[in-house]
């Protein structure tokens, strides 16, 4: 079962949000700051990240870059989410260093692709440094 | 210095505080994520006859969603309003 770690500070977005991934089969673990987010990742290994980019004590794009530039995390996708729907939010999220970016409110069908399509290309990519 | 064009004043007169779009975006958010969950889970227990009721909540949403979008760029300014537009 893949992991996703959900970085996120609304109740009721988090709430809405794991069910919706459990019902498709994933395993959700669920942080609710960037801080919170950045030692859950290192501690737990998720085979993806859903970030808020919005989020208390430490906000989506320190965490990013944090995660990033850690030898241990820097290879995890990482999704972006925000309400903001500005290209400069975009822009400052792959600055970042994330992998992809959406939008909320979630299209459910849009964003398990982007997943999907992360997480297998994070799975070959290990498997590969495995296997060197 | 030249004069800034008439539309450009009458955006900022129309223009709404961008937290305001976040703020409405956020619950029709929340209405919409719901419902399309509650469709599944009807969906799979049989119970059809609800489902045309949380469609109908979904597809208002939608509309009120697609109205914020259409009618307001995503810092507040009114869609129309842009400079050269």
């Amino acid at each position: 079962m893949q992991r996703i770690l959900l970085v996120e500070d609304n109740e009721m977005n988090r709430d809405m949000l794991s069910r919706r991934l459990q019902r498709k089969g994933y395993e959700v673990i669920i942080a609710l700051d960037g801080q919170q987010g950045v030692a859950m990742a290192q501690s737990r290994s998720p085979d993806l990240i859903l970030m808020d980019m919005s989020l208390p004590v430490m906000d989506g794009w320190e965490a990013t870059r944090a995660l990033k530039s850690s030898p241990d995390t820097k290879e995890i996708p990482i999704i972006a989410l925000t309400a903001h729907a500005m290209s400069t939010d975009r822009e400052k999220a792959m600055e970042a260093g994330c992998d992809d970016y959406d939008t909320k409110p979630i299209e459910l069908t849009r964003l398990l692709a982007k997943m999907e399509t992360l997480i297998e290309r994070f799975a070959k990519r290990t498997e590969k440094t495995a296997s060197i | 210095m030249s004069e800034p064009p008439k539309h450009s004043e009458e955006a900022i007169q129309h223009k709404v505080p961008p937290n305001l779009l976040h703020d409405m975006r956020t619950p029709l958010g929340h209405i919409l994520g719901y419902s399309e969950l509650l469709i599944e889970q009807m969906r799979e227990q049989g119970h059809e006859e609800f489902i045309p009721y949380l469609q109908k909540i979904c597809k208002a949403s939608r509309e009120l969603l697609d109205t914020i979008t259409d009618n307001f760029d995503s810092d507040g300014t009114p869609s129309g309003f842009r400079s050269g537009s």
